[in-house]
């Protein structure tokens, strides 16, 4: 808030500037089209989706949600659950390794540091097709595939994260404060703890977004390693829903309302970290 | 530099704070990666009609898999239509990104909150389901597109077909990646001190001006980034064409390499061949991503110099 | 780069020794009921709790999967890692392909007395041709002709009963109704292909001693592929696939009017095109030679046990209770909308009445046992899933381009060949 006031301009802001914000709107517009189709798409009663033109509203959705919900005993809530939970904890623990490896390697100096750095980077370069067989057929080994653990442990070490956590504590943690802190007799772990942590937050709330999305959207893996559709996350019940077998079509309205069902947590997850970017607390902590 | 009063906790302290990583990172990514390869030298080898147990037997291949893959014209048509598909997609993904990121950081725009959450929006889409809704905006039947351009009396595009088929996925891409690099971008313009635009602006620059002369040659690493990742995700795209190919003639099964990979590997079950490929891939994308990041490493150390 | 290397073989070590645990620590070692996993994809949940009302010690729990040609890859990685399923569902032409990875059981010591409940041809392709039956079948799809009645009418139309019919058939439509076809030549569709050149008589994979002969490319299909492609090369049908938006939005609207389908279309028809109830009829395919009765078969799927399982035996109990059990039978007619393999099923009460979506045929069924009567042996070897992505690939190209419909089928042809010889596998063409 303070450093929007801090902002030049602020004497002559009147005047709006018509081109960038009609860009702006533009793109807007753009990035809401497939949004506002499946809100329109999910309204309609399976005798109109394809029948009444894209953008007339239908007259179904709340028998779609009621349809959806009583699907194999409300399976789709289960879903629902099963991403929130794989999403929730995945995001939280990837957060908190990608912070304290991102703050090693930040604000240490010491032998190898670009090299561990470089290979943990490399990570994304392995296509997660490529890895998923090995890693299903060594968690078969120890007895995990199938289970919960077995989606959420692979996606806790996230390369990006990592990198953006040393880039955050690059940025937000100031190499004298810390030094401060050991001079009065802090520990490695406490002067992270009560020192750069607080600091690193509002870039840690990005990470921990970024990776509740990742997760949230990831197909591949819960594919590979769930075969009881009651583990299953949202995305892999809705593909599910969507390949019933040659004697039964797509449930397409089924899968449309899911769809959207999908996004809502998404978007209110958004508008809820909203009010975090908005502190800039990461360019505060730069600039002081 | 002074001497710390307790140097062997202050050797061993980064080490403790990276062992969760380097611990998964042996785990999940070394150990597959290794099994990988070792699958990749190996193969199925099959006694007579090949039915019954004891049938199949796993026996080393040496690099036949990899000789196999790196003749299979399929994988270099499919490397070519990525390469185009790529042309398409980074170049404008990464400059609706810049300057969104470049409004939202301007003065005297109206609906900026607005505009930040909505461009970012589809971020929260799963591919798939990205590329299943952008489906349906295609096809002639429910497009809405079509109903005007038929409205019109104009011709109607083949969108799943032909040279438009690239621009159709490439559009997925940009609709789904513009966002999440957009703020990339915007979280690095934030973090630039407000008294260089003071400066400027009081030299009677304009904000186009700013823009172009400093917001931008500031954001260059964010920049160096987003095009890093990009033409990774690019490298590896899958899912988009994946949901797309049942809908038309246009998309092969091997239309991208990965998705040559993800055909051996789940719906030919070759997994030794689906390895083979894979590594070809990893190496292919590391030689790429190792000069990029060579010149992106020069470019830091620079700036650390300064 | 050596200490990753030692780190690899340690973690290695360790895996094998939990590996080395668990599998000798399995649950249920005699006491207590026994529990059954089964993977499916066709809606059975009330025909398994029927089964687990009536057998407390025989518990049988449906996972539900995903159909395609994924899951049998998935339930062969599955059963390599010693996590498969006790029981799974697979269709007809992915058996071989299951025996040959060595995930299937041979129950023919449990289900000796079935096989006389089942067509031959169905039966054949449980067995591969051998002694061991390795899946008992469970629906089956003979493949019929699906039409417009209403707007055949309309058009001046008759039902074509030879193939050349067929191909005059579709030319008058573009005649009379320009903006209409009356249907598509679909390449994201391999098992339609196939049924239709089971039907022309091919045989793609037999096997003579220990060779397999493959013969794709030979002339009954070359026939088939021919036919089609000419039909598309004059525009006389499309060539998008079926089962997309625009597909479900034509047949509805009836710009296709007719569909060369299965038994089992009127359940898609109910979801795809649910504007035109009563408006479709079913008719045999039509035929190569006129006074024919020949068809082939799309779809169908089996039960099968795998060696994984420890309860084989009550496995496969329940396996034919499953598939020969009268009232389980219609249960899974009325639930799932299958078709049962099981002869008796097919004129049993169940399927009494036409489908829903049907009421203008009441005689369906009845008909329909007729046509399945002449259904055509099917012959699958051991990659399939070979042949249907580069039917997909060659195919699918072909009809984009209204091309050379005869030189994707070489194509296909040599695909398999080519696979099988790097595997190993004697072959001859």
């Amino acid at each position: 808030m303070t450093a929007q006031a801090l902002r030049p301009g602020r004497a002559a802001p009147r005047r709006v500037a018509l081109l960038p914000t009609a860009a702006l709107l533009l793109g807007a517009l753009y990035c809401l089209v497939p949004v506002a189709w499946v809100l329109v798409a999910s309204t309609k009663a399976g005798d109109e989706l394809f029948s009444t033109f894209t953008f007339a509203p239908g007259t179904g959705l709340l028998d779609n949600i009621a349809d959806l919900s009583a699907y194999r005993d409300g399976v789709y809530w289960r879903w629902m659950a099963n991403s929130v939970l794989y999403a929730g904890v995945g995001a939280v623990l990837s957060c908190a390794v990608s912070a304290l490896g991102g703050y090693a390697l930040a604000v240490y100096r010491f032998r190898g540091r670009e090299a561990v750095f470089g290979v943990l980077l490399a990570g994304v370069l392995m296509p997660p097709v490529i890895l998923a067989v090995p890693q299903y057929l060594l968690l078969a080994e120890a007895d995990l595939a199938g289970s919960r653990l077995s989606v959420l442990l692979p996606v806790l070490l996230s390369p990006y994260g990592i990198y953006l956590a040393r880039i955050y504590a690059t940025a937000a943690v100031p190499s004298d404060v810390l030094e401060a802190a050991r001079m009065d007799g802090a520990g490695e772990w406490r002067t992270f703890r009560t020192i750069a942590l607080p600091m690193m937050l509002p870039g840690l709330v990005t990470i921990f977004l970024f990776q509740f999305v990742a997760i949230w959207n990831n197909f591949l893996l819960p594919f590979i390693m769930l075969s009881d559709d009651e583990k299953f996350p949202m995305t892999l019940g809705l593909y599910t829903l969507l390949n019933q077998g040659s004697n039964s079509p797509s449930l397409y309205t089924l899968v449309i309302t899911g769809s959207l069902l999908a996004v809502l947590p998404l978007i209110a997850l958004f508008l809820f970290i909203q009010r975090f970017w908005s502190l800039d607390l990461l360019t505060g902590a730069v600039k002081s | 530099m002074t001497r710390r009063r307790r140097p062997g906790a202050r050797r061993r302290a980064p080490w403790a704070f990276l062992a969760p990583a380097i611990v998964l990172f042996l785990l999940f990514f070394a150990l597959p990666i290794g099994y990988a390869i070792h699958l990749s030298l190996r193969t199925i080898e099959v006694q007579g009609l090949g039915l019954g147990s004891g049938a199949r037997s796993e026996v080393w291949a040496g690099l036949s898999n990899y000789a196999d893959a790196l003749s299979d014209p399929e994988l270099l048509d499919g490397a070519l239509r990525v390469g185009v598909y790529g042309l398409i997609v980074v170049p404008v993904m990464l400059g609706l990104a810049l300057l969104f990121a470049l409004i939202l950081d301007a003065d005297r725009v109206r609906g900026r909150r607005f505009g930040r959450l909505v461009i970012f929006l589809p971020y929260a889409v799963p591919g798939v389901i990205a590329a299943l809704l952008w489906g349906f905006l295609y096809l002639p039947s429910v497009s809405p597109l079509h109903h005007t351009l038929d409205a019109l009396g104009l011709p109607e595009p083949d969108l799943l077909g032909g040279g438009a088929l690239y621009a159709a996925l490439a559009n997925i891409a940009v609709w789904g990646g513009t966002g999440f690099n957009m703020i990339v971008i915007y979280t690095a313009l934030r973090a630039i001190p407000a008294d260089v635009h003071e400066a400027a602006r009081l030299d009677g620059c304009s904000q186009l001006q700013i823009a172009l002369r400093i917001k931008v040659p500031m954001v260059t690493p964010a920049l160096v980034l987003t095009f890093f990742f990009s033409i990774i995700a690019t490298l590896q795209v899958f899912s988009e064409p994946t949901t797309l190919r049942p809908l038309t003639n246009g998309i092969s099964t091997t239309w991208s390499p990965l998705m040559k990979v993800y055909r051996d590997a789940f719906d030919t079950g070759d997994v030794h061949s689906a390895a083979a490929t894979a590594v070809v891939i990893a190496v292919v994308t590391l030689a790429l991503s190792f000069g990029f990041l060579r010149a992106a490493g020069a470019r830091t150390r620079q700036e650390e110099a300064r | 780069m050596h200490r990753h290397r030692v780190a690899a073989l340690s973690c290695s070590a360790v895996l094998t020794a939990a590996a080395l645990t668990a599998c000798g620590g399995s649950d249920d070692s005699g006491s207590g009921p026994v529990d059954l996993t089964y993977w499916a994809w066709a809606d059975m949940e009330q025909v398994v709790d029927m089964w687990n009302e009536a057998n407390p010690d025989i518990q049988v729990t449906v996972k539900e999967q995903a159909a395609g040609d994924d899951l049998v890859t998935r339930t062969i990685t599955a059963a390599q890692a010693g996590q498969g399923p006790d029981l799974v569902q697979a269709e007809y032409q992915a058996l071989p392909t299951l025996v040959s990875n060595d995930v299937l059981a041979d129950i023919s010591g449990q289900v000796a007395d079935v096989e006389d409940q089942f067509a031959p041809g169905l039966w054949q392709q449980v067995t591969l041709g051998t002694d061991a039956v390795y899946a008992l079948p469970q629906d089956s799809g003979p493949m019929m002709f699906f039409y417009r009645h209403d707007l055949f009418e309309e058009y001046g139309l008759t039902v074509p009963t030879t193939w050349d019919e067929f191909a005059e058939t579709a030319r008058t439509v573009r005649d009379v109704a320009p903006d209409t076809y009356l249907t598509t030549f679909s390449a994201n569709d391999a098992g339609q292909f196939a049924g239709l050149a089971q039907q022309a008589g091919a045989q793609w994979w037999t096997t003579e001693g220990e060779t397999w002969q493959v013969a794709i490319d030979d002339e009954a299909t070359r026939r088939v592929a021919e036919f089609w492609g000419g039909l598309v090369a004059e525009d006389a049908i499309l060539n998008e696939p079926m089962y997309t938006p625009a597909w479900n939005q034509a047949i509805n609207s009836g710009e296709q009017i007719a569909w060369v389908s299965a038994v089992w279309a009127p359940g898609s028809l109910t979801t795809a095109a649910p504007d035109t109830a009563g408006n479709w009829a079913m008719a045999p395919l039509p035929q190569w030679e006129a006074g024919e009765n020949a068809t082939g078969s799309w779809g169908g799927s089996t039960t099968a046990v795998t060696r994984d399982s420890e309860h084989a035996e009550a496995a496969a109990e329940f396996a034919t209770w499953l598939n020969t059990d009268p009232e389980a039978l219609a249960g899974l007619v009325r639930e799932g909308g299958i078709y049962p393999a099981a002869t008796a099923a097919q004129t049993g009460e169940a399927l009494a009445e036409p489908p829903a979506f049907f009421p203008n045929q009441p005689d369906f069924y009845a008909q329909a046992a007729e046509i399945a009567a002449g259904t055509a042996p099917a012959a699958w070897g051991p990659n399939v899933n070979v042949a249907y992505s580069t039917f997909n690939d060659a195919f699918g190209e072909a009809a984009q381009s209204r091309g050379d419909f005869p030189a994707a089928l070489t194509a296909m042809q040599r695909s398999v060949v080519e696979d099988l010889e790097s595997h190993g596998f004697q072959v001859s063409e």
